[in-house]
């Protein structure tokens, strides 16, 4: 248990690292960005309870909040995301299968973990947009950032489950 | 009331979406209204010391176009100040040598001219001239009235030449806003016989509307600050980099009747002078 914490804990240093220092400054277009930390959520254990599924996901909003100027934004989307990525998991998780497991191409196969990772990924977009834009609403706007954003994190999130799965 | 206690247990997840929902939001309310919310910004500590290392790392890899930037630029003010010295030298120079100059008319002479042709409804309009090769008119030799400037000696036969006139696509003339330093072609679009324009104007160039402007005088074909025209528009040039500005042509080409033309002295020698770099 203290391992995993730790490792849970390294990997949120490390991935806020990345996430802050390299994905956050680049903005293809314009507007797709690429949150990788999502990466987090979506790989947390998949008996993780409610609770701690929420409270990681805010800390980690969070934490990207303050280092791009972006005080509650993130932590707002990345709550949602660990708010309905149990429902969205069980949807995935073949039925009669009862162990604890981590979310990846391996556990889920390729492709109900893209899938999986796809849904979250669209939801945490379009609240993360949502905010963002609350007073400039031009739906063509939202869109385009949505899908791209979506797009770019998709692979990122695929290029780094191909990796982390032939090792 | 067991069976609320129950439920609100149960869904006590519930409540901490909530909460955090609410956290969220009270940050993203505050930082738009309120400067105390620095701490939840890059604005506080560890984020600052985290950036500006980054930063300090960052400007390594700059360093060698910093470099080079810096090269450059030092380079063009010792040419600046080359430039500036010799200037002062042949101030101190011409102070004595004024009066020769003036009465040597800087190496221009002037020679008057009728119109026995001109056009205007074409794109490449031409004005015939009544004097040629046997009065000292010769290709490339400035045309103005006593309005301003009307164009340039195309070709000439032995009692007539043909002149380009602004109101011709050819027609590229070197020129300068009065007040200003900025040099710029004029050029006309082949629409309105009262307008030409001004293309690549530099953007940093300081002038107005209704500026006059004036001939260069670096062509050798005319002297300086001969008037052209009045800017009355301004726009971008497609690229969007320089100015492109609307001038109203002082003179009017349907009435030009009697001309001035230039010719220079020293034509011949700075024309050959930059030719022999061209060649090179």
């Amino acid at each position: 248990m203290t391992r995993n914490t730790f490792i849970r804990l390294r990997n949120f240093v490390l991935l806020s690292l990345v996430q802050v220092l390299i994905f956050s400054q680049i903005h293809l277009f314009g507007y797709a960005t690429a949150y990788i930390y999502i990466i987090f959520i979506l790989k947390l254990p998949r008996h993780t309870t409610r609770n701690e599924l929420l409270i990681w996901s805010f800390l980690f909003g969070l934490t990207v909040d303050i280092f791009c100027n972006t005080p509650g934004i993130n932590a707002a989307a990345a709550t949602v995301v660990g708010f309905v990525r149990n429902h969205v998991l069980a949807a995935f998780t073949q039925k009669g299968i009862a162990d604890d497991f981590i979310p990846g191409a391996r556990s889920l196969q390729w492709g109900r973990y893209i899938v999986y990772s796809l849904i979250c990924t669209s939801i945490f977009f379009t609240v993360l947009f949502l905010l963002e834009m609350f007073t400039v609403t031009s739906p063509l706007m939202l869109l385009t950032g949505v899908l791209s954003s979506t797009l770019l994190t998709m692979l990122f999130v695929t290029v780094i489950e191909f990796f982390s799965h032939a090792r | 009331m067991q069976t609320i206690l129950n439920f609100l247990i149960r869904h006590n997840h519930w409540f901490l979406f909530a909460l955090l929902m609410g956290i969220s939001f009270v940050l993203i309310v505050s930082f738009n209204n309120y400067q105390n919310a620095v701490f939840f910004t890059s604005a506080n500590r560890v984020a600052g010391n985290l950036f500006s290392m980054v930063t300090d790392v960052e400007s390594y890899f700059g360093l060698q176009g910093e470099n080079e930037t810096l090269k450059e630029h030092n380079r063009l003010l010792i040419e600046e100040l080359d430039r500036t010295r010799n200037e002062l030298a042949a101030l101190q120079d011409s102070a004595s040598l004024e009066k020769h100059a003036n009465a040597v008319n800087n190496g221009f002479y002037y020679t008057t001219a009728r119109v026995v042709n001109n056009s205007l409804n074409r794109i490449d309009n031409y004005i015939t001239i009544d004097k040629g090769l046997s009065d000292g008119v010769d290709s490339e030799m400035g045309v103005f009235n006593d309005k301003g400037v009307v164009g340039i000696v195309y070709q000439s036969s032995e009692n007539y030449s043909i002149v380009i006139p602004l109101l011709n696509s050819k027609s590229n003339i070197n020129c300068r806003i009065k007040g200003s330093d900025s040099f710029c072609a004029l050029q006309w679009d082949g629409s309105d016989t009262r307008y030409s324009y001004l293309v690549d104007l530099p953007r940093y160039s300081a002038f107005e509307m209704g500026d006059t402007v004036v001939t260069s005088g670096f062509s050798s074909i005319f002297p300086a600050d001969l008037p052209v025209g009045r800017i009355c528009n301004l726009e971008d040039a497609e690229d969007g980099l320089f100015y492109r500005a609307k001038v109203e042509l002082f003179v009017d080409f349907s009435a030009v009747t009697t001309l001035f033309v230039v010719g220079n002295d020293g034509k011949h020698e700075q024309s050959q002078l930059e030719n022999s770099i061209g060649k090179r």
